[in-house]
């Protein structure tokens, strides 16, 4: 259907693992092998970095960079950890790369910590992917006996052992330093930084934390380079391809790869196959909960991270949930802010006590109790929450609130006086 | 009771208590398998956890409460996670709710009487596409519908030979 | 040290510091909750916010989190932030009951004065509010989660702080519980500190539960009598009880933490069987009755006998100036210097302690900041327990903690110990290069940036305090290695330096057996009890002419008085403690003397006779009555002027203000005798080694109602091994034979105490009250029960 290139998704037959030697048939650990011949670890960074690559866990960080900050040159151990936590409501992509192909990840991990020099490998997983574990299981064992993971990889000299860690449930260890914490056994909990892990991460050793995605895509760039890479992508500043969730109000909800800087328009109305049941497009949570919501006016905008801050929301984990026009937004929201508070860890003030404050009020509002002291509140928390709890949940869960507060207000009015909701 | 482990089992991750450098990062992978073997995590299990990783109980149970998938309380044969997240809300995760309720006879946070079904909310089990969505024990179910609910439900009853 | 603007006025504070330290610093009342000097900022609560104008970062941030910077301006009082906090504080109340009518902590509540200052004043939730249910953890502590904030203070003093592994922090998200796995007594020794360091009513004190409002509390700064090392405390009382101990903040010696038997043990002070009325031979008289009649009999007694025959005992846990006013007494009448221990050992070891150039003592402080602290014949949580406290935040900050003793040390943090018998101990003390455990450790001493030796007095006596003085001597080439002795006594130091050479030549025992004593003066000591031989000595005080004591506990030397003065307690009168560490610290009257209102009314209404005095009020200073007997009736500050003229290394006694931070001696003259090391080696032969107990072996604990559930059952100690070989199982019957008698009691195994030795706990009101501490292992023998003969 797409010509758009395949990278992560290029083997993907659904409801099929790929397995070891099907991943090796199709060009599978050749980027590796490759980059142990004739790659210095530092060469590697400076290739990520010039591919333009941003983390695919939703902040969008400069993956090349982020690399750089890591003190290769301490003694070991050192970790790189891969988060795959991905509990964000819509953001189901990495779940949907392990299903299908989990010696990507295996490979990537080898790759990065090569970069990086890091020693020991952890790949968190969270709870509700039971299959991906087993797949990861497998992969890891398969690799192994392949002579990719432990001692002197082929024959480079480079030590690497990989552990998987299943999770128990919640959304808080997507936050590196609290899954840093859950790994170790503590309560997971952010941590303040600095230090940053990169300093003193897991077991107080340097620690980079990568996405699934993010991982994936070192094999592809190692193999193809960065200008290839960079090159992927629809826009000029964008680089690479995208996994994009697709769920809520639409005919097809599935995951594609899709180029960075593809508009919205395409994704719901080709990809998509449009809005469900032929109502109209409302808004649409374009990367996960916690990004604002775009509405119609924003259907042309290139999907990509910069594009997507300046008009106020965030291009987070490309999970696009889309809701119709019979879809009251005050309710959306209401959903989305139970599961912020629901999720808080319980450390800080405004995340733990301000968001379920949200809540009530939301579903006051939503109840038809609401007045206009209750939306005033409202905003109140809002400005209050937003960039001033410990860590970046409660300042997610109020990109929601803020989208309905900047583009739905009416609607909002709309419930305190009519005394109801309108839908 | 059941036993809350193999003796198998706690030899092994006893063996492995005293090769780690740092045993406490076990003590997920501990909590699950008790709760595997289990059903859930009774005192009994927290304590037997604290003793195998060398630290006192409540520094275990300080994490065994704070995952909402680690279950301090007694469970159902099978335990029902339905989402309720923003996906399976917006393609009637609601109205599924609502239908296992009814036909379960029991609310969301209990347990059938028979000892077969505790019906727990979850988060976004990461299904997003295949809206709305439940997980029973570790088995992820997505697309439902009030009939394929009936089936699903009738089949586990039928399996146990209820 | 950065300079910065705060509200428009500058301070300069010191490198590290946060915006926060600095508002303190300069007064501007920046609310928050879970920062807290001792624990450190975390950023949890988010109630700190301010707003930085110029600096680094700029905008509302949180204030401890933020380093103070030079040039860095400030605002704590801008709209933003103002707004911000007041959003805080709500948030904060969603829960929270308004208890306020019926909580323990209203009045000296943080989260009240808190959310006043935020300015919070109406809630907007109107919501359920969730409740929880709460946990028994014991006698000490009271529980009322409700009342909650989530500040995690509580899990930071009592987990991170105090190293206690019985509470926690459970659930998450809005369902947050601080609390214990399951209900029961708290563990710790220091769980006190919770009820100071929650800034609400979550935990308070369940001893003085539903009993005063703070504000009707009559509260003076004080010092902790518990044990040698003078923690700062906070006592309060009202209708003359002593009702309650918070711990005071001195942040050279205790912080702001003080342990379990400081805070719960002072109700000794309200003991139903204290002594409150002048008695001569056991008759109530009249005060002056029985001063002048002690007067006259003394002038007699020395006329007639010679001024020899007179002899004053003074004690460790009298003031300086008491101690210091019978010293004058004694030259007065001519008569030999005082005793200031009525333990030879334990005397002799205060002696060197205050012999030790003011230079080469540590304080906690240096303690908590050393990298290699060896423990040396000390049991801290025994003898000196806010001193483990101190060890564990050496160890967390990356020290090594090693620990020689005996004993089945325990410590709230990771340390090395190497059991050895206190004789191989001293022995090995006085040539450590022969031994290569202590030649290692010299070395490492030395090697270490800021190490600390840390000496028991009781264990090593006078003479081991001496060998670990050279000790640290021979290892300070790069480094100063400092000593921190425990005494066992919160004056025992100050008696060491009033003590006279040659004291422990002169034995007061042998003397009074051989009828050369005819009068003793007894001044808040209790010989009978805490001389080396109590019993021994116990039948030597019946036979003396004249036993005259000045006392206010309730001890055997108290009933054997001739002459009997009741004592104001430290909580009636001023004076000076001078610690283990040559502090001189003062402590001021809290409350007047007298029966508490429980008592004469019953807890229900005064009495209903009217007298001119109170009733039990009778008890006066002993200072006014050693000063009544010299004739020299002068005030405190009068007194102290007067010492330091005698005495230049107090220089600054007159300075001194309760609740300041003490300070130092100066260096004295060494005027100590010669002495050498007493050991008697008992080859092959079981020794019993007694021992202080947790609780129940100081002066006060014993007689605190409080602690009593506390206080360990008699049993004998053995190692676990030595049992075994000698086919013992724990907690059988076994027979005890000693000199002092024998003793049927339980064994109780312990795994990480000395070979070859038994250990008792000493415990007055047990059997084994015949043991004191602070001597020498005796020899014994044991038997299982129905096996001896």
């Amino acid at each position: 259907m797409s010509s758009t290139p395949q990278l992560l998704f290029k083997n993907r037959t659904p409801g099929k693992t790929l397995l070891f030697k099907e991943y090796c048939q199709t060009g599978g650990y050749q980027a590796l092998a490759k980059a142990l011949k004739t790659m210095a670890p530092a060469e590697i960074v400076q290739l990520v970095k010039a591919s333009g690559l941003r983390g695919r866990g939703g902040a969008g960080f400069s993956t090349g960079l982020k690399w750089s900050f890591f003190p290769s040159d301490k003694p070991a151990p050192k970790y790189l950890v891969c988060n795959c936590d991905e509990m964000e409501p819509g953001t189901y992509k990495d779940g949907e790369l392990l299903a299908a192909d989990p010696h990507q990840l295996v490979e990537g991990m080898i790759l990065s910590a090569y970069a990086l020099q890091a020693d020991v490998g952890y790949i968190f997983i969270r709870y509700a992917y039971d299959r991906q574990l087993r797949n990861l299981q497998q992969a890891v064992a398969e690799a192994e006996n392949a002579g990719y993971l432990g001692k002197n990889i082929l024959g480079s000299g480079f030590d690497l052992e990989i552990h998987l860690h299943s999770s128990a449930g919640r959304y808080i260890l997507g936050e590196e330093t609290a899954l840093l914490n859950g790994l170790e056994g503590k309560r997971p909990n952010p941590r303040l930084k600095p230090p940053f892990p990169a300093e003193r991460g897991l077991f107080g050793r340097p620690t980079t934390v990568n996405n699934v995605e993010t991982i994936a895509n070192i094999p592809h760039i190692v193999n193809g380079g960065a200008e290839w890479f960079k090159g992927l992508a629809r826009n000029l500043e964008g680089a690479g391809t995208k996994l994009f969730g697709l769920s809520g109000h639409l005919n097809i909800t599935e995951c594609f790869e899709l180029p960075v800087g593809i508009p919205l328009r395409e994704v719901v109305e080709l990809h998509g196959g449009g809005v469900w049941k032929k109502h109209k497009f409302k808004a649409c949570l374009p990367g996960g909960a916690s990004t604002p919501f775009l509405t119609a006016e924003h259907m042309d905008i290139p999907l990509d991270f910069d594009t997507l801050a300046a008009v106020g929301s965030r291009f987070g984990t490309a999970g696009v949930t889309v809701f119709d026009d019979r879809t009251c937004m005050v309710a959306v929201t209401l959903n989305l802010l139970k599961f912020f508070a629901r999720e808080s860890c319980g450390w800080c003030t405004p995340c733990r006590d301000g968001l379920p404050l949200v809540c009530w009020l939301l579903e006051k509002i939503e109840k038809g109790a609401g007045t206009r002291d209750d939306l005033a509140m409202l905003k109140q928390q809002q400005r209050h929450i937003s960039g001033r709890s410990f860590c970046a949940l409660a300042d997610g869960a109020m990109g929601p609130l803020d989208g309905l507060l900047r583009l739905f207000e009416q609607e909002v009015i709309d419930h305190i006086e009519k005394g109801h909701c309108p839908f | 009771m059941k036993k809350l482990l193999l003796k198998k089992q706690i030899d092994t991750f006893r063996s492995k208590a005293q090769k780690l450098e740092h045993p406490r990062e076990m003590i997920i992978d501990l909590l699950r398998a008790i709760q595997d073997h289990h059903g859930w995590v009774p005192d009994e299990g927290v304590e037997l956890a604290a003793d195998i990783l060398g630290i006192a109980p409540i520094e275990v149970e300080e994490i065994a409460t704070f995952y909402d998938k680690i279950y301090r309380r007694p469970v159902g044969r099978f335990t029902i996670h339905i989402c309720d997240s923003i996906c399976c809300w917006t393609r009637g995760g609601e109205e599924i709710a609502a239908h296992l309720q009814t036909q379960l006879k029991i609310k969301l946070g209990q347990t059938t009487a028979d000892g077969l079904f505790t019906l727990l909310p979850t988060c976004c089990l990461g299904g997003c596409g295949r809206a709305p969505s439940m997980m029973i024990g570790r088995r992820f179910h997505g697309n439902l519908t009030c009939d394929e609910l009936d089936r699903i439900i009738a089949e586990l009853r039928e399996e146990t030979g209820g | 040290m950065p300079t910065l603007t705060i509200d428009n006025q500058t301070v300069t504070v010191a490198e590290g510091a946060s915006v926060l330290d600095a508002a303190i610093a300069l007064g501007i009342v920046v609310p928050h909750f879970c920062y807290h000097h001792a624990l450190g900022a975390v950023g949890a609560c988010r109630q700190c916010a301010v707003t930085i104008l110029e600096g680094k970062q700029k905008g509302l941030k949180m204030s401890c989190l933020v380093a103070a910077e030079d040039g860095m301006v400030v605002s704590s009082g801008d709209a933003e932030s103002v707004a911000f906090r007041r959003q805080v504080s709500e948030w904060l109340m969603t829960n929270h009951p308004h208890d306020c009518p019926v909580c323990d902590e209203g009045g000296e509540c943080q989260l009240q004065e808190m959310t006043i200052g935020a300015g919070h004043g109406i809630r907007r939730y109107q919501g359920n509010k969730k409740t929880y249910i709460n946990q028994d953890l014991g006698p000490f502590v009271m529980q009322e989660m409700n009342r909650c904030i989530q500040c995690y203070r509580c899990v930071r003093t009592y987990k991170d702080y105090c190293g206690g592994r019985d509470f926690g922090v459970l659930g998450a998200q809005q369902r947050i519980f601080f609390g214990r796995f399951k209900d029961g007594p708290l563990e710790s020794d220091f769980s006190g500190n919770l009820i100071d360091f929650c800034p609400t009513g979550v935990f308070t004190d369940r001893t003085n539960r539903f009993k005063t409002r703070y504000w009707d509390l009559q509260q003076a700064p004080s010092i902790c009598p518990h044990c040698s090392l003078g923690c700062s405390t906070l006592p309060g009382g009202r209708y003359q009880e002593l009702q309650r101990v918070r711990a005071g903040g001195n942040r050279l010696t205790n912080d702001s933490f003080i342990c379990d038997r400081a805070r719960f043990g002072s109700d000794w002070n309200n003991h139903p069987q204290r002594p409150r009325e002048a008695r001569i031979a056991g008759e109530r008289v009249e005060f002056s009755t029985a001063l002048e009649q002690l007067e006259a009999r003394l002038h007699k007694l020395v006329e007639e006998y010679g001024a020899g025959a007179l002899r004053l005992l003074g004690s460790s846990r009298a003031s300086f100036e008491v101690n210091l006013l019978l010293k004058r007494l004694a030259e007065k009448f001519g008569a030999p210097p005082p005793y200031y221990d009525a333990h030879p050992r334990r005397g002799f070891a205060a002696r060197v302690a205050a012999s030790i150039p003011s230079g080469q003592l540590a304080s906690l402080k240096q303690l908590r900041g050393s990298d290699l602290i060896l423990v040396v014949g000390v049991d801290p949580l025994a003898e000196a327990p806010v001193l483990a406290l101190a060890l564990r935040q050496a160890a967390r900050s990356g020290a090594r903690i090693v620990v020689l003793d005996p004993r089945p040390v325990e410590l709230p943090c990771d340390f090395e110990h190497h059991p050895l018998t206190q004789e191989t101990l001293l022995w090995s003390l006085s040539a450590p290069e022969e031994h290569e455990l202590f030649e290692t450790l010299r070395q490492q001493l030395e090697a270490s940036q800021r190490p600390v030796l840390v000496a028991g007095g009781d264990l090593l006596g006078g003479e081991g305090l001496r060998l670990l003085l050279r000790l640290s001597e021979s290892c300070c080439a790069a480094h100063d290695c400092l000593i921190f002795p425990v005494l066992h006594g919160p004056n025992s130091f100050g008696g060491g330096l009033l003590g006279e050479a040659g004291d422990s030549q002169r034995n007061l025992l042998e003397d009074i057996e051989n009828g050369q004593v005819r009068a003793l003066i007894c001044v808040e000591n209790d010989p009978a009890l805490e001389h080396s031989e109590p019993g021994r000595m116990q039948l030597a005080l019946s036979r003396i002419e004249l036993l005259a004591v000045f006392d206010h506990l309730p001890t055997n030397t108290v009933a054997a008085a001739d002459i009997f003065l009741p004592t104001r307690t430290l909580y009636e009168c001023g004076g000076t403690f001078i610690n283990n560490e040559g502090r001189m610290q003062r402590f001021e009257p809290v409350l007047e003397p007298g029966l508490p209102l429980a008592v004469t009314g019953g807890g229900d209404h005064p009495p209903r006779q009217f007298e001119k005095t109170a009733p039990g009020s009778a008890p006066r200073s002993a200072v006014h009555l050693l000063q009544w007997l010299l004739k020299d009736r002068q005030n405190l500050l009068g007194l102290w002027r007067q010492i330091i003229k005698e005495i230049p290394c107090l220089r600054d006694l007159d300075r001194l203000e309760a609740g300041d931070s003490g300070r130092r001696i100066a260096d004295c003259e060494d005027k100590l005798e010669e002495s050498r090391l007493e050991i008697w080696a008992h080859e092959g032969e079981l020794q019993v080694l007694p021992i202080t107990a947790r609780y129940g072996s100081d002066h006060y604990s014993r007689l605190s109602h409080n602690l009593a559930s506390r206080i360990e059952r008699p049993c004998i100690w053995i190692h676990s091994v030595e049992a075994a070989e000698r086919g013992f199982v724990d907690g059988q019957q076994v027979v005890l034979r000693t000199a002092s008698g024998h003793f049927h009691l339980p064994l109780q195994f312990k795994a990480t105490m000395a070979r070859g030795r038994l250990m008792v706990p000493c415990l007055s009101g047990t059997p084994l009250e015949v043991f004191t501490p602070g001597g020498l292992s005796l020899p014994c023998q044991l038997y299982a029960e129905g096996d001896h003969g």
